[in-house]
């Protein structure tokens, strides 16, 4: 396959880097230092998460890629977004499909600083059978080099990438006003940045979207979908609460997007570069799609969990913790009658 | 739904409606009462119920007959409904009012409605009810509700009835039990004297019937994880059938009140509540206002985030055939804009989606985030409120009815949501729409166009929530119910999608957006006296102050000095306003006998006068509707800025 060997012009890259650092300086005006405490008041649910972010995820990813035969550039970029750690818009989808925003919040801090040493890890070890492929590749096209996974630049990249993160932090704790607006803002221009990636890919490579082969698509669409699928029906199992269910299947399927384009700007290079980037575009705009989908069905779904679990919490806030919360007999369904997480306090356990 | 039979209790009267909560939902809190903004005291179904069976038996002993009119004077509280539930369970009626009323209305409210035992919420209120005991000899019994303040001599207090009862019930007596299976659905559950609109207040009947028929037709879904806010008086039946409603469906009622609102709200989570207008523009200003302290980035966040919904809606309005129908529309026209709605609704839905989620949603957290529905009724919603809060995505369910309505006529389903509406009827209700001066029915019609939609005139309303009568006004009832059709007196037309549009009143008092009623004519009497006025109207209905149209008397002026050759000159001459403004204040004063609220706030001078068989009837009398359509725009100017005129 053809591919464009430059799918960026350089201002399309200062664009793109402009728009990392300020997304990444949202999401640290989101966070505060209690978030991390928060994580080890949780541990169970951060593991689950953990687990299903960094063992789940780059699972699927290198299943989808084997089972698709994905080229070895379009494979390793799937492999690398499935072990990206989760970014903020998962806390606000979390939010709106009514699942434990705090769980969101805590994981996605977790994996941020977990993915330093995971993401080295997971990407060598699943990706040696593309790499090797990339290297006999290069040998016939006459190069004499090897194909590696950069992987000092990786963890480089990452670090860098935390910079305006830990910005961001100060300035939430110097000024909560204005990093509510960087919040807002970063949000609103991920929308636009993404939305003018895609536009001007069009415009000028219009014939990118017919050339790109079908299994990427599904690749893409695919892997945020078996997050989805398998980060909820794995918590179901294990038995965590329905809001958390919610909560870890959102956190698992939607990664942190910009960072996947930061590390492959500044890790990689051509020919590999542009079809990895490309591959991370795409999958960035396809979870905006579906997880917009999925949380409106959680929305639904959840709604019955959501009104008693709401109204239970606000009994023990009003009432005193002691208060415990008797449904007429019958009013539970099964399901929630022996799910001993519905209430917050003890006593609202049944 | 699986849990459908949850959805509301249907029992034949209230008492029963009380004792089957209690056995359904037992141990859920019923009401709840504010100590301090994050600790409140709740009381169950089952407990409420035990203290009504005792307080009833309490009243029962204290001579409170079946059938009996127990006076209720108080703002919401807990030991209101207490007191509710004693009385319903002793078979008697209560005639409830707010501690707002005057002597004069208490005194003819305890007269007229034979009161013997009453009910009075604070020390001052009794105090009150003890001197005008002297001119009432009937009222035996006055009972202070709060336990708090110190007892005035002669008076007694709740828990004395109540312990008295509870002694009699751990004998075992069961008198309550025999009173409630005596209740008739034909029996009074409450007697409301509506604020005097021609002097004397009248009382109106209200059936358990009536009640029963408005908690099965309400339109909605709840359960018993439902939060209900208490904010209105409950001594309107607006208020109170919401909270007998919340009890059908075992939800809780937080009593808030004006002052702790915006905290109640964020606090309590509500899902649902009664609202009025006014409350509804006290949040608007206050959202509004935050967003102007707010950081320009956010502002213009904001600016987009309205401007997106505003198109959004618009569309989705159109699409769903919920826009504002006033006109007949041909279907063609209907088919070719179709295509562009729909358009604009894709090319809007992902940019509204986020800006929804992201700038939307924390000025709906604003309002408690929770709030499923919220019907806003008492008054009509101004339209720009209206449009703000369904845009934004609160939504105002706006409703229409009367006391003696019970009072719900229609409201607006979430589904079926055409703003600047009041929605279709409720169940079981009829609406026709009169000709108000020849009685002629204009809609349903089936011989006209449309049925006869689009075409304003009386409302008129049949179902099972119109009142028995006005208690002791035959007369009265008679000319308000016809042939079991209740002359609502407001003007109104059904939209071409079978909303109910209101659109004024047709009688003449004047409602301000604060609920105070207004009887205009007296008013207009008092200023003709003046030299300088021909004619006049007051006007202001739904606003927050009274307005004036005056004609002026062109001669008075000429020999005033002030010359001219025609009215249309005259009006345009500084001099004149001036000495109107002068005159009209004069008139119109607290010291010339008028409340505050009737002040005028501001007025606007007519270039014509009123014509016989345009403005005026055969008789001389100003036809309200007339001179409103025609002046709306000299009108809205009088209210274009917001404060009154000084």
């Amino acid at each position: 396959m053809e591919f464009p060997s430059q799918l960026l012009y350089a201002q399309d890259q200062i664009l793109l880097a402009l728009m990392i650092f300020i997304i990444m300086l949202g999401m640290g005006a989101s966070l505060t230092v209690d978030d991390f405490r928060a994580v080890a008041r949780s541990p169970k649910g951060v593991l689950t998460g953990f687990l299903s972010q960094f063992g789940l995820m780059p699972l699927i990813a290198l299943g989808l890629a084997i089972i698709l035969k994905l080229h070895p550039a379009f494979a390793i970029s799937l492999i690398l977004i499935g072990c990206l750690p989760g970014g903020t818009t998962s806390n606000m989808f979390t939010y709106f499909s009514r699942g434990s925003v705090a769980l969101s919040i805590s994981m996605t801090t977790a994996s941020t600083v977990m993915a330093l040493f995971m993401m080295p890890i997971i990407l060598s070890l699943y990706t040696v059978e593309f790499t090797s492929q990339l290297t006999a590749d290069m040998r016939a096209g006459g190069a004499e080099t090897e194909f590696v996974i950069p992987t000092g630049n990786i963890i480089s990249s990452l670090v860098l990438v935390l910079v305006p993160v830990i910005m961001g932090m100060i300035l939430r704790k110097k000024s909560p006003g204005w990093a509510k607006t960087m919040e807002d803002t970063a949000g609103f221009l991920a929308v636009i940045v993404i939305l003018y990636l895609i536009l001007t890919a069009f415009v000028r490579h219009g014939g990118l979207f017919l050339q790109t082969p079908v299994t990427v698509y599904i690749a893409t669409i695919g892997l945020g979908m078996a997050g989805f699928f398998f980060g909820y029906w794995f918590s179901r199992l294990i038995g965590m609460k329905p809001i958390f269910q919610r909560a870890i299947s959102l956190e698992t399927g939607i990664q942190n997007g910009p960072v996947s384009f930061a590390i492959i700007l500044l890790s990689f290079n051509e020919p590999v570069q542009s079809q990895m980037l490309w591959l991370a575009i795409l999958y960035s705009t396809f979870i905006v799609m579906t997880s917009s989908g999925i949380t409106m069905y959680f929305r639904k779904h959840g709604k019955f969990d959501w009104d008693i679990y709401k109204n239970t919490q606000i009994h023990n806030r009003l009432f005193g913790n002691d208060f415990v919360t008797k449904y007429p007999p019958g009013f539970l369904p099964a399901r929630l009658i022996n799910d001993p997480s519905q209430g917050t306090q003890p006593a609202q356990k049944r | 739904m699986e849990y459908a039979r949850f959805e509301r209790i249907e029992a034949d009267n209230l008492a029963l409606l009380y004792s089957e909560a209690a056995k359904r939902f037992d141990d859920l809190p019923a009401f709840a009462t504010r100590k301090s903004a994050q600790d409140w005291q709740p009381v169950t179904y089952k407990e409420l119920y035990r203290q009504g069976l005792n307080l009833a038996t309490g009243l029962i002993a204290y001579g409170v007959k079946a059938r009996d009119h127990v006076g209720l004077f108080g703002d919401n509280r807990y030991e209101w409904i207490l007191a509710d539930y004693g009385v319903q369970l002793c078979g008697a009626a209560d005639v409830p009012r707010g501690r707002d009323v005057s002597d004069a209305e208490l005194k003819y409210i305890v007269g007229h409605a034979g009161i013997t035992f009453c009910f009075a919420e604070t020390k001052q209120l009794a105090i009150r009810l003890l001197k005008l005991q002297v001119e009432l000899p009937a009222l035996r019994h006055i009972v202070m509700l709060d336990p708090a303040a110190e007892l005035p001599e002669g008076v007694l207090r709740l828990q004395d009835i109540y312990r008295k009862g509870e002694e009699l019930r751990n004998q075992g007596d069961r008198e309550a039990e025999e009173r409630i299976a005596g209740i008739r659905p034909d029996d009074l559950f409450t007697l409301i004297y509506t604020s005097g609109t021609t002097g004397t207040p009248k009382g109106v009947m209200l059936t358990h019937a009536n009640m029963m028929s408005q908690i099965r037709n309400l339109p909605g879904h709840h359960n018993c994880t439902d939060r209900t806010l208490s904010v209105l008086p409950i001594w309107h039946v607006f208020e109170r059938i919401i909270e007998m409603y919340t009890i059908s469906f075992g939800g809780c009622t937080y009593y808030s009140g004006i002052i702790t609102l915006s905290e109640d709200m964020q606090n309590v989570e509500p899902t649902f509540m009664a609202s009025a207008p006014r409350l509804w523009e006290k949040i608007h200003e206050k959202i509004l206002a935050n967003i102007k302290k707010a950081h320009p980035v956010r502002r213009l966040l904001f600016k987009i985030a309205y401007f997106l919904a505003k198109q959004y809606k618009n569309s989705e309005y159109f699409i769903k055939n919920k826009d504002l129908k006033l006109k007949r529309q041909p279907a063609w026209k209907r088919w070719l804009l179709m295509p562009l709605h729909v358009l604009r609704w894709i090319v809007v839905l992902p940019w509204y989606g986020f800006f929804n989620a992201a700038v939307l949603e924390r000025i709906r957290l604003g309002a408690g985030g929770s709030l499923a529905a919220t019907i806003s009724g008492g008054g009509a919603l101004p339209i720009h409120i209206d449009k703000f809060f369904n845009y934004v995505g609160i939504p105002v369910l706006e409703g229409y009815g009367l006391t003696e309505t019970s009072p719900v006529i229609s409201v607006r389903p979430k589904l079926n949501l055409v703003v600047g509406t009041v929605g279709p009827p409720i169940k079981e209700t009829e609406l026709r729409i009169v000709d108000p001066e020849t009685g002629e029915t204009l809609f349903p019609d089936p011989a006209c166009t449309a049925g006869g939609r689009g075409k304003r005139g009386e409302i008129l309303v049949r179902g099972p929530q119109v009142m028995k009568g006005y208690y002791k006004e035959k007369n009265l009832t008679e000319s308000a119910i016809r042939d079991g059709w209740f002359h609502t007196g407001d003007l109104g037309m059904m939209t071409h999608n079978d909303c109910l549009k209101i659109l004024g009143r047709h009688k003449a008092t004047i409602v301000l957006s604060s609920g105070e009623n207004i009887e205009p004519e007296p008013m207009e009497m008092h200023l003709q006296q003046s030299k300088y006025i021909d004619q006049c109207m007051v006007v202001g209905q739904d606003k927050k102050f009274l307005g004036l149209l005056v004609v002026l008397n062109g001669c008075e002026f000429v020999k005033n000095g002030i010359k001219h050759r025609s009215l249309q000159e005259l009006v345009q001459i500084p001099e004149a306003r001036e000495l109107m403004k002068k005159e009209i204040r004069r008139l119109i004063s607290p010291a010339t006998g008028f409340k505050n609220y009737e002040r005028i706030g501001d007025f606007r001078l007519l270039p014509e006068k009123f014509e016989v068989g345009h403005e005026l009837t055969n008789l001389f009398k100003i036809k309200r509707h007339i001179v409103t359509e025609k002046y709306s725009d000299l009108i809205d100017h009088i209210y274009s800025n917001h404060s009154p005129k000084k």
